[in-house]
This record gives C-alpha cells, sequence and structure tokens, in this order.
C-alpha cells in the first residue's frame, strides 16, 4: 500500500515534467487554452453561481438564527456571513464541488482518448500529447479560477442580501454595514490563491489518472472515481497547510 | 525498409514475442498474420516505438530508433503514417481538423494549403464532402478512410496499419485493402499490415510473416501461402472456408481445424 502510494506519487511528479514542456507550437497552445477555459471555467459559472447564490442566504439565515443574544450587534451577520464566504465557502467548498465538476470531466476525457487509442495517435505523430493534451487544461483552470471565487463572494453576498431583503431577519442597514465592517483585503488574495492551487491539484491529478487509465470503460470510470476522491481529500489537507502558513 | 533483428518482449513472466527477424520491404504490402493472441499488436507497437523491446534491433532505412533520443524520435515519427485499429480519429475535431492535425504542427504551410492538402487526401480516399462532421457522425468504413487520409497528409515513408478491417463488412474490407495497397505503390510506401483478415492476405499480401506463440513461424507471399509445410499456418488458412476449398482442390489436403 505504502510502496504503490510511493510509487504513484513519482509518476505523477515524472508526468508533470513532461507536460510542462515548451508547447511545440504556442499558436496551437494558445488555441487549446481558450477551449479548454470555456470548458473548464466558463462552463462552471451557472453551478457556482447558484450554489453561491443559495449559500448566502443559507449563510444569513444560520448566522441570524445562531446571535440571538440581544448585547450581540446584529451588524455582525453581515460581517460574519462576508468572512465566512471569502474565507472558506468561496475557495475550499467551491473548489470541493468543481473537484467532482472538472475533475471527472477532465479524468473521464483523457481516459476515453487512452482507451481509443486517441493518445497514442497524437504521439505516433511525433506530438508530446501530455504537453499538448494537458497543459491547457491545468493553465486555464489554475490561472482563470480565481474568478470564480470572485463571482462566488459577489453572488454569495447577494444572496445573502436577498434573503435580508425579501424577509427582514436583520435589518438590511446593519447587513450591509456588517459586510463593510473591518474588511481586509488580503483575505481576497488569500482565496484566490487558494483556489488557484486547489484547481492546480484537481486538474493536474485529474489529468495523470485519464493520461494513464486503463481497462476499458470501467477503467475509465475508476479513475474518474479516483480523481475526485483523491483531488478532494488533498484540498481539504492544503486547505489546513495553506491557512496556517498564510493566516496565522 | 524495415528490418527487425532478434526481438524479444514479454511481460513479466509471460513472453510475448520470440527472436522475432524480419524485413519489410519498400512499395509492398507487409503483412504480420496470426491468430489473436499471438502477439501481432505487441509486435506492431513495438515497430513503431510505442513498446520497447527487451532485447533486439528495429531499424528503419538502417536507422535503429529504439536507441534515438526522444527529441530526435519524435521527429522521426512524423515520416511513419500509422492506421489504429479503431481509426482512433479525436473526437473533438471534425474530419478536416482531423486530418489538418499533423499539418498544424509540423508545416508552416499557410492555411489554405493545410486545407487544399486536406481536401486532397480525402478526396484520394474518397470520403470527400465530409470535412464538417465529427468522427462519431461517419460509419466504420468512413472513419477507417479519414485515418489514412490523416496518416499520409504528411506524405510518410512508412504506413502502419494495426487491423485495418476489423468490424467492417467483407465489400468495404476489400475496399480498404486495395486502398492502402493504391497508396503504397503510388507513394512507394513501406507498409506493415497487422490482420487475420484471410480475405486481405489473399487480396494484397506482398510478403506475409505467420506469427505463432510469439515466434515467426513462417515468411513468404500471397501465392506461396498454400503449399506451406508449417502445419500451424495451414490450420490458421484453413479455418476460412474459401481458403479451406482452394486448399482442398489445388493442394490437396487439410489439417484438422
Amino acid at each position: 500500500m505504502l510502496r504503490k502510494f510511493f510509487i504513484q506519487t513519482g509518476q505523477y511528479f515524472l508526468f508533470l515534467r513532461i507536460v510542462f514542456k515548451k508547447p511545440e507550437k504556442w499558436r496551437i497552445f494558445w488555441r487549446q487554452f481558450f477551449v479548454e477555459a470555456d470548458k473548464l471555467i466558463v462552463s462552471s459559472v451557472v453551478l457556482v453561481s447558484v450554489i453561491s447564490l443559495f449559500i448566502g442566504g443559507v449563510l444569513v439565515i444560520q448566522t441570524a438564527s445562531n446571535m440571538q443574544n440581544p448585547f450581540l450587534d446584529r451588524m455582525l451577520v453581515g460581517y460574519m456571513v462576508r468572512e465566512s464566504l471569502i474565507l472558506e465557502f468561496c475557495s475550499t467548498m467551491v473548489a470541493l464541488i468543481l473537484a467532482g465538476k472538472i475533475g471527472s470531466n477532465i479524468a473521464s476525457e483523457l481516459g476515453s482518448m487512452r482507451i481509443t487509442e486517441q493518445v497514442d495517435a497524437i504521439e505516433m505523430m511525433g506530438v508530446n500529447s501530455a504537453s499538448f493534451l494537458v497543459l491547457p487544461k491545468i493553465l486555464s483552470a489554475t490561472l482563470l479560477s480565481p474568478l470564480l471565487v470572485l463571482l462566488s463572494f459577489c453572488l454569495g453576498i447577494l444572496g445573502g442580501w436577498l434573503v435580508v431583503y425579501m424577509t427582514s431577519i436583520i435589518p438590511l442597514a446593519k447587513y450591509v454595514a456588517g459586510l463593510k465592517y473591518c474588511f481586509t483585503d488580503f483575505y481576497v488574495f488569500y482565496s484566490c490563491f487558494k483556489m488557484s492551487f486547489f484547481c492546480f491539484l484537481i486538474a493536474s491529478i485529474s489529468a495523470f489518472k485519464g493520461y494513464y487509465a486503463s481497462g476499458g470503460a470501467l477503467g475509465v470510470g475508476r479513475s474518474s472515481t479516483k480523481s475526485i476522491v483523491i483531488s478532494c481529500i488533498l484540498i481539504l489537507m492544503f486547505d489546513l497547510v495553506i491557512t496556517q502558513l498564510m493566516l496565522y | 525498409m524495415i528490418r527487425i533483428g532478434h526481438l524479444y518482449k514479454s511481460f513479466g513472466e509471460v513472453s510475448v514475442l520470440k527472436d522475432i527477424s524480419i524485413e519489410y520491404r519498400q512499395g509492398e504490402c507487409n503483412m504480420i498474420i496470426g491468430a489473436s493472441g499471438s502477439g501481432k499488436t505487441v509486435l506492431l507497437k513495438t515497430l513503431i516505438g510505442l513498446m520497447e523491446p527487451d532485447s533486439g534491433t528495429v531499424t528503419f532505412n538502417g536507422q535503429d530508433i529504439s536507441k534515438l533520443p526522444y527529441s530526435e524520435k519524435k521527429r522521426f515519427r512524423q515520416n511513419i503514417g500509422v492506421l489504429f485499429q479503431n481509426s482512433a480519429l479525436f473526437d473533438f475535431a471534425t474530419v478536416l481538423e482531423n486530418v489538418m492535425f499533423p499539418m498544424d504542427f509540423f508545416t508552416d504551410w499557410t492555411y489554405r494549403q493545410k486545407v487544399e492538402r486536406a481536401r486532397y487526401c480525402l478526396e484520394r480516399v474518397n470520403v470527400s464532402g465530409n470535412d464538417k462532421k465529427y468522427p462519431g457522425e461517419l460509419s466504420g468504413g468512413m472513419q477507417k478512410r479519414v485515418g489514412i487520409a490523416r496518416a499520409i497528409a504528411l506524405n510518410p515513408s512508412y504506413l502502419i496499419c494495426d487491423e485495418p478491417n476489423s468490424g467492417l463488412d467483407p465489400e468495404t474490407s476489400i475496399l480498404i485493402d486495395r486502398l492502402i495497397h493504391g497508396l503504397t505503390r503510388e507513394f512507394g510506401m513501406t507498409t506493415v499490415i497487422n490482420t487475420h483478415d484471410m480475405n486481405s492476405i489473399l487480396e494484397i499480401g506482398d510478403n506475409i510473416g505467420f506469427l505463432h506463440k510469439g515466434r515467426m513461424l513462417w515468411q513468404g507471399d500471397r501465392h506461396t501461402i498454400f503449399s506451406t509445410d508449417c502445419q500451424e499456418l495451414r490450420q490458421f488458412v484453413c479455418a476460412n472456408s474459401l481458403a479451406r476449398n482452394i486448399m482442398e482442390k489445388e493442394y490437396g489436403g487439410t489439417p484438422t481445424v
């Protein structure tokens, strides 16, 4: 078990070494980069938007119902919602959701290409298949995912605002004041950084599992599942590490 | 010319290729034949460098590609066109883009030149007019033709085909065989075909190597295959009723299958 872990880890880093080679042609690389950006990031906008909107609303209700003490200013509800969103939800929770969507997409796509010999066909043409297929995926997911954090943050705040507006659970002015209270712009950077790192993990691990998939359709399914499970575990582990390093 | 010398390949304890030595000549359809599990695909993949041999040499016009560094091996592969068993067309690209794919990487041609060349290749294999279709919209035979068009896009010196007839009806199968044969003669390529289809063997087999349990037991052509003394090959040939009849009538006696 431990031996297998070390072998897989070694193979993963060797795989990254093949992936991070200079692209054969930059024009083709950029074309693929934007195709992947559309497939991985733009297509996730609706999912992230819907989830963020509802979670923002739920956070307001939950925070307000747990802060009934009259000595606590109701403004703190807005403050707590903002901090919860930016510190954890918009990066870690969204990354866990994306691990399912992006991770399965990448692993199953590459796995299918592997078992139908499309990867071999690219390699036989003299093209670095790993770099051509995987590098644009990793870079587009890593570089553009912070945009999803910002979108998620804005929509989470909006979701909370809508709930406050429609239910008057706390005064609207208090909610807005809480949102503005003690704003730390470093947290936005921290959240964006975390998201970038998590998306690098998701894209590279899923690509690794998919690229080396074997055993027909069943093998593709297995590699897809494994990539999601490993990505989720690593996201939570590195969440702890990055938080300790950057916030404390 | 491709020359294989004393090639061995095994997976763990299982020895798949044992002391294979054979020559494949230019301008001919060279065939690797044998039953399923005889090591044909492993031999083909070793030949094109997708698998490393345990020992032995594979030389293309005297050049041993297994000893080339990765970058040169990559460059050399541009000279080899490969048709995979299930065509291996890229799902993400249209027919025209599939054929243009190698040109995008290895030529500095303008878009118009690439389209012209791709259309010529598609026309040559009789699938013109399907430029904007995706592989999933094509029949198996058409996919094979597009695969061939992509393989010859850069005018390679070598054409390697892994079971080009698998999954095709006999009529389409013969058309694909004749197409490969015609292209081989026309462009003077060294073509290696991996097959167990008797019709193909009899139609275009210029130079045939019979593989049995990892050993090359016989080498000849489609005219000498019926007069062979190799019992395993006679058994393989007689599994096909048409070939069995020919063997019975003209060469007398067939082995028990």
